[in-house]
């Protein structure tokens, strides 16, 4: 395997710039994927039937304390690539585990927020309107916990074998994957929430 | 140490993003119209966006596939958007009335 | 558990079915056993991480589902060749037209192309391997296994009724109770993952792999085809993903996205299936423009007349399938202005293809012709794909399209573009790419035989429906009176499936022929081809190029004959390969048995089967596979041998 020293380390090797690339290009259908999802949601925004439509349910408190922790691990995550790239194990590490224990307190406070919904039969069965607020809402859940199982997956990895040409090329490629996770949340938040709360 | 763990263009970024959440937060305890309000949410959300994408994923950064990064994306918004706004032309703004 | 549900009861064509079913699983078991083929089936073809292998299997599994999707059409043009026919029943015909598009479309067509490319496309830009081996293992076993669960409904469960487009409001619960939808929704999505993998991969083996030289403006016309396809298939997908899963969760959780009450909406399930499904018929078009391409040059000996506008009507072709959607239900109630725009649209995409057809024309304008089996396919594609395209833009026009709309008429068009536009095109490339694959020709008298059996009855099957259609018959009925007058037409009809059944099994009969007596062909070079992967030995080595090539001009093979330009400089040296793994595999199985559990919600066994998905993953995540090198000396005496002299 030829790597080239004047790259970074995750970049090294021909098959991990390859990998970096084959991502974005999967980020790239993850772009249709959620627009698909939004215009859902668009299309079924005042179709809550006899349920109760967004203002009625949103709340504001819940929203920033995830937001915030959302915004805040997309931070960690590059700081953690940064110090990846500067060879400080340790500092990495430790970003990457903020990182993740964020995102674990983000997914906590949506199940909060669902169990809220359903108690007050706010459900899936509701109306065409709920059915697109779970599932685009969960659809985005799910990557964030996916990506959480991911992201230890991958600390497991560089606790055993350290910063190798493998390890920093799968812990960029995650990093790429929980930036992304944080652009669809500000689409969520300015157009699902915000925008239902106007 | 420290500066090097934190670079300037990162904390600068995460302020930014946090400044511009806070400020769409206009939306609701302002008194805007309607569509001011949608263009403060357009704005906002489309600088944070940016901000990931240029700051934090570093999409410009590699030589050997930069244009090829940005077409992907490029390609990617077009269908997403078409997906989007083609479905409300046909069911909301165009629907037979 | 309620064990009556995994029945399919009362027709003797399905008890036919099963037991033929049972009898053929237990032949392929016996048989592996009694020649103890098990390890070599494990270690050579399913562990096998090798692009031409990967190639071979899907096309394999294409044939498989060409013959079982043919037996769907020859049932339902026997059941309507005459009026009140009582060979199959309502319901039985409705699963048998679902069946014939889903399978003809999605596992046929596609994995028959994404075989071909496959096999060719590292070959055609001097590659040694596509980017990720791996992750191209996965892609195919996750689209045989959605393949596989798709067949299994027929005799377990009950298969998908509600046509290949699944409009709600039948494809919901309420109208469609049988567990068919529930296999339509996973067994796409399944096997839907795994071609957006495979688009990813492509697109950064072509961008990213090519040989030294080899530009974007100087691949040949197949590979820029499989591109522009790729990034088709990795934009329109997702949009596919997210419709599955939307109706898969107002069928098995009661959301309300498609269902008439509750602020439902059931047109918006047919909007998102074309979303994804105009994109999915230039999928399947594409890479045909692009074999057709290859094949025309061969043939007459002719470098492509007008390179930079194909490419660029394939871009065009590309963005322009994005935005016609719409035309799909012109009559479902949206206003004029919706119409009048997609209806320019739709008409606006016959530009870039006549570009096309004009530049193959030309590029046969006084060409040094010879008629080989492949050619007779793509000079048969381009009149009657002509047909189809007129007919298309007659479509397209959304007032005429209320007296067309869902008639036999609009049967007749797309059976006019798809069978030239897909199904020659992959005949042609699998005569054309055989003698690579295999190293030796399919006989050519038997393929012409075949040819003309095809493409006659082709003619005589379809014709009929345009006027069937222009006469009032609707698609998708099972039986007709006699007053309608339908008959004769239905019956001419039936003779031309008989026919075409005859040409696919002399087509058939010929690979099983020439496997037997075709001469090895020793000069890896059969047809005097243009392109990179004819300069490599037949059949194809694991590591495909001994030394790397290098590119100065397009058609670098032609060229490099022709002025005696040497292609490969450098000295060989060892080659890295990557390793076989069996863990893509028991992916595919594991995705099988979810899938399987879903259909029947049984929750408990899917979410054992859901967490093994996830074990699967990290367990492919934390396998470090270095490969293996190739010595040199290994290298040079394969070669040898494979170019027919005595190491």
């Amino acid at each position: 395997m030829k790597i080239d020293a004047s790259k970074p380390l995750e970049y090294s090797t021909e098959e991990n710039s390859n990998k970096i690339f084959g991502f974005w290009v999967f980020l790239g259908a993850e772009i249709p994927l959620f627009a698909t999802l939004f215009t859902v949601y668009f299309v079924m925004v005042n179709r809550f039937a006899d349920g109760p439509s967004g203002p009625e349910i949103f709340e504001i408190g819940p929203l920033l304390v995830s937001t915030f922790l959302l915004l805040t691990s997309s931070f960690t995550i590059g700081l953690a690539v940064h110090a990846m790239r500067h060879g400080y194990k340790k500092a990495m590490m430790f970003f990457m585990a903020i990182t993740l224990l964020m995102g674990l307190g983000f997914i906590g406070i949506e199940i909060e927020e669902f169990l809220t919904y359903v108690h007050e039969g706010a459900t899936l069965q509701t109306s065409g309107f709920l059915s697109s607020l779970f599932v685009l809402l969960g659809t985005h859940g799910a990557h964030v916990s996916f990506g959480f199982l991911w992201g230890v997956g991958i600390m497991i990895q560089l606790w055993r074998r350290g910063i190798t040409p493998a390890t920093a090329n799968k812990t960029f490629i995650f990093s790429l994957f929980w930036h992304f996770l944080d652009v669809v949340w500000i689409f969520i938040f300015s157009f699902v929430y915000l925008k239902g709360m106007m | 140490m420290i500066k090097q763990l934190f670079p300037i263009r990162h904390v600068m970024g995460y302020l930014a993003s946090l400044v511009l959440s806070a400020a769409a937060l206009i939306v609701i305890y302002g008194d805007l119209s309607h569509t001011a309000n949608v263009v403060v949410l357009t704005i906002t959300a489309l600088i944070q966006a940016s901000l990931q994408l240029f700051v934090f994923m570093h999409i410009g950064e590699s030589a050997d596939t930069k244009k090829e990064l940005y077409l992907n994306i490029a390609y990617a918004l077009f269908v997403g958007l078409i997906t989007l706004f083609g479905t409300l032309f046909i069911f909301v703004w165009g629907w037979y009335a | 558990m309620d064990l009556e549900k995994f029945k399919v009861h009362g027709e003797p064509l399905i008890y036919g079915a099963m037991i033929s079913i049972a009898l053929a699983t237990i032949g392929i078991l016996v048989g592996l056993t009694y020649f103890k083929k098990w390890g070599y089936l494990w270690r050579e073809w399913l562990t096998t991480v090798d692009h031409k292998k990967i190639g071979v299997m899907y096309i394999l599994a294409a044939l498989l589902m060409l013959f079982r999707g043919g037996v769907d059409a020859m049932m339902m043009r026997l059941q309507t060749a005459a009026p009140e026919m009582k060979f199959l029943d309502a319901q039985h015909y409705n699963e048998v037209f679902t069946t014939h598009g889903l399978i003809m479309i999605l596992f046929m067509a596609m994995p028959f192309i994404i075989g071909l490319m496959n096999v060719i496309i590292p070959l055609q830009i001097g590659a040694r391997d596509v980017a990720f081996p791996r992750l191209n293992a996965v892609s195919f076993w996750l689209f045989f296994f959605g393949a596989m669960l798709l067949n299994i409904s027929f005799v377990i469960g009950g298969s998908p009724d509600a046509g290949w487009s699944a409009y709600f409001p039948l494809a919901s619960l309420e109208f469609s109770p049988t567990v068919g939808n529930n296999y339509y929704s996973l067994a796409l999505q399944i096997s839907g993952i795994g071609t957006l993998i495979t688009g990813v991969n492509f697109i950064v083996t072509i961008l990213k792999m090519r040989a030294p030289g080899m530009t974007l403006m100087k691949m040949p016309m197949f590979t820029w085809s499989v591109l522009i396809t790729n990034v088709i298939i990795v934009f329109a997908f997702p949009v596919l993903t997210v419709a599955l899963a939307l109706m898969m969760f107002d069928r098995l959780f009661g959301s309300q996205f498609f269902t008439m009450a509750n602020g439902g909406m059931d047109m918006l399930w047919a909007n998102l299936f074309w979303v994804w499904g105009h994109p999915e018929v230039y999928i399947v078009i594409l890479p045909a423009f692009g074999i057709y391409s290859e094949i025309i040059a061969t043939f007459s000996k002719k470098n492509l007349y007008g390179y930079t506008s194909m490419v660029f009507s394939m871009v065009i072709i590309s963005l322009l399938s994005f935005l016609v959607w719409a035309h799909h239900f012109y009559t479902m109630g949206q206003g004029v202005m919706v119409n009048s725009f997609f209806s320019i649209t739709t008409m606006a995409i016959a530009v870039p293809t006549g570009v096309k057809i004009f530049n193959w024309l030309f590029t046969l304008r006084k060409g040094r012709i010879t008629f080989t089996t492949p050619m007779l396919y793509t000079l048969a594609f381009i009149p009657i794909f002509t047909i189809g395209g007129v007919t298309g833009v007659m479509l397209a026009m959304a007032s005429a399209d209320y007296q067309y709309h869902n008639t036999m008429f609009l049967v007749a068009h797309f059976h006019y573009v798809l069978i030239p536009g897909a199904v020659f095109a992959v005949i042609a490339g699998f005569h054309y790419w055989f003698p690579k694959v295999f190293g030796f020709r399919l006989n050519e008298r038997l393929g012409k035989h075949a040819f003309w059996w095809i493409i006659i009855s082709f003619n005589v099957t379809f014709f009929p429906l345009f006027f069937l259609g222009l006469m009032g018959m609707t698609r998708r009925m099972y039986t007709y009176s006699e007053e309608t007058g339908f008959g004769p037409l239905n019956m001419l009809s039936f003779a031309g499936a008989v026919g075409l059944s005859i040409g696919f099994l002399l087509l058939v009969y010929n690979i099983y022929w020439s496997t037997r007596y075709m001469p090895r062909d020793t000069t890896s070079d059969p047809w005097d081809g243009r392109t990179l992967e004819w300069a490599t030995p037949s059949p194809i080595p694991a590591y495909n190029f001994a030394i790397v090539p290098k590119v100065k001009s397009l058609d670098p093979f032609w060229e490099s004959k022709q002025k005696n330009i040497p292609l490969f400089e450098d000295k060989i040296t060892k080659i890295h390969l990557p390793n076989n793994t069996g863990k893509p595999f028991i992916l595919g199985v594991i995705f099988f048995f979810l899938g399987f559990f879903l259909v029947f919600s049984m929750w408990i066994p899917a979410i054992v089967a859901g967490v093994g998905v996830i074990v699967m993953l990290a367990a492919m995540s934390f396998d470090q596979d270095h490969g293996f090198y190739v010595s040199a000396e290994e290298v040079i005496a394969t070669e040898k041998k494979l170019r027919g002299e005595t190491v």
